[in-house]
């Protein structure tokens, strides 16, 4: 049995389009994903430190129900079993306007939500308690120490696992395919079935979330030199090449 | 990163020039490891699914049991022990060039595009492109399917056949017919397209089968046959003379009854051409 390679098809035909299609649908789903995981992360992590119980308690059953339950669920769970419960009108639109793409994001951004909620929380709690201490001696409240000391800094200090997190919501966004996403994964495969040239279209999707990935790594890591505070952080050798 | 691109650059010339190549035949193979491996599906009423009892039966899974295995101990002269593994259709090409699987035996369509890729058995079931809606819908065949949103498998003729024909029809493409059908019942799609007997199939193990109806005049010719790797001429002699052997012996059309009769699973009777076609495949010994 003999497998002859034949790159060409990558470009010749539909494949061409159908790759540069699956990279935009990629992004945009990482993109609405990462901004709805970042609000909630953000939010959810920090209401895991302040000092009232219920809102901590409220936090903490957010992050456990959404990240100990596989991500696949949640998109299986997003798309067969949220709609039927909504308003049929609200259902129609819904399956006019891309129900398999809102689905997606909605599992997406809640389940790395409560994984990046995990980052702010470490983050927030890696800062002397001296800080939050002395802006409420100045005369803040808790709210606005927070919003005005506490997460900027712990922002600086999470690049790293954040940056993990980033582009773990890249990589999952390929677990969109299994409700009908036509995102990257789901265009090789599709280059694959009609082409049967497995190793060039998994090769083709390998390279492209490898350079996606190593940008966000890049862009994240020049981010960090810049935000870096000074005297407060054991700086080495930060982020890639 | 340089290094990288370097190596990445590497790979892509030395496989511009080479050919992988496996000499151990399928013969061979399953001679050697004493198992037969085959592809097939878990969801696809009646050829091949898992009934109420938990048993992964089918009449595909009968015809390699009781037609094709025979055949292969026969000529291996030892009994050869069957594993079926499941295949999709996004996967069945794969799992046989990557030698996971040694035959395909489930619904899939011969066709001359596939045929560059494997080479298939003879013919044993014919059938062709339908949809499966809602009763009462107003989808009545590809001709009133502009415009809606459709589910189908993907990878499958069917959507590929949809998306010439039809281009402005919305397609939804799933990974396999369990996730198709949950869409359609729950609304999400209009319609559903797929072989006509699989959706026989499906409607008749639905939950209330009165729901739904399979709607349309054929959109495309199917006839199913049994997959397995190109140049492989031996292991083709021996699939092909199992089925030659169960068509002339009265078992193919046994299994036929028990699977498509009156009395069966999925009643779909056999037309009297399709019986002669099936018959005229028999060529003498």
């Amino acid at each position: 049995m003999t497998y002859h390679f034949d790159w060409s098809t990558l470009w010749t035909g539909q494949s061409g389009g159908w790759l540069l299609q699956g990279v935009i649908t990629t992004l945009q789903i990482f993109a609405v994903g990462l901004i709805i995981a970042i609000v909630l992360g953000i939010c959810a992590g920090a209401l895991r430190t302040v000092p009232i119980a219920p809102l901590r308690w409220l936090a903490s059953s957010y992050v456990e129900f959404f990240r100990n339950v596989p991500l696949l669920v949640w998109m299986f769970f997003g798309y067969f079993s949220v709609p039927p419960l909504l308003p049929q009108a609200m259902q129609d639109w819904l399956f006019d306007h891309g129900a398999e793409f809102w689905a997606a994001v909605f599992a997406l951004g809640v389940y790395h939500g409560a994984r990046f909620s995990e980052v702010m929380r470490a983050g927030i709690q890696s800062i002397p308690k001296t800080q939050l201490e002395a802006a409420l001696s100045t005369g803040l409240t808790v709210g606005q120490a927070y919003r005005l000391i506490i997460i900027p800094v712990a922002l600086r200090l999470i690049i790293p696992p954040a940056t993990n997190e980033t582009v773990n919501l890249l990589k999952n966004s390929s677990v969109a395919l299994t409700i009908g996403v036509a995102e990257l994964t789901f265009q090789t495969r599709q280059i694959e079935t009609y082409t049967a040239k497995a190793f060039e279209a998994l090769a083709a999707g390998t390279v492209i979330y490898l350079a996606l990935c190593l940008t966000i790594a890049s862009i994240m890591a020049r981010v960090e030199r810049r935000v870096a505070i000074p005297g407060l952080i054991v700086q080495g050798h930060t982020g890639t090449s | 990163m340089k290094l990288l691109v370097a190596f990445l650059v590497a790979v892509v010339l030395a496989t511009e020039t080479t050919n992988l190549s496996f000499a151990e035949s399928t013969l061979e193979k399953i001679d050697k490891s004493g198992t037969f491996v085959v592809g097939t599906r878990t969801g696809s009423p009646p050829f091949a699914f898992v009934n109420k009892n938990n048993e992964w039966v089918g009449f595909s899974i009968n015809l390699v049991e009781q037609g094709i295995l025979p055949a292969l101990s026969k000529k291996l002269n030892k009994q050869i022990k069957l594993e079926k593994k499941e295949s999709t259709v996004p996967t069945r090409i794969p799992l046989l060039t990557s030698n996971a699987v040694d035959l395909i035996a489930e619904t899939m369509t011969d066709t001359q595009v596939r045929r560059e890729q494997v080479d298939f058995s003879l013919t044993f079931f014919i059938t062709g492109a339908q949809f499966l809606v809602r009763k009462g819908s107003p989808v009545k065949g590809i001709q009133s399917i502009a415009g809606k949103r459709v589910a189908a498998q993907q990878g499958s003729t069917n959507a590929k056949i949809l998306r010439e024909k039809v281009p402005n029809a919305k397609l939804v493409e799933f990974q396999d017919q369990p996730a198709a059908f949950q869409a359609l019942s729950q609304r999400q799609v209009d319609a559903y397209t797929n072989d006509g007997i699989q959706l026989a199939g499906l409607k008749a193990k639905a939950p209330k089968p009165d729901d739904w109806t399979v709607v349309g005049d054929f959109f495309s010719y199917d006839p199913y046959a049994m997959a397995m790797r190109k140049n492989d001429s031996d292991f083709r002699l021996v699939v092909n003379v199992g089925l030659m052997d169960a068509i002339s012996s009265g078992l193919y059309f046994d299994l036929y009854e028990k699977w498509f009769g009156a009395k069966g699973e999925v009643p779909y009777p056999l037309t009297p051409e399709n019986k002669r076609f099936l018959q005229l495949q028999v060529v003498p010994k």
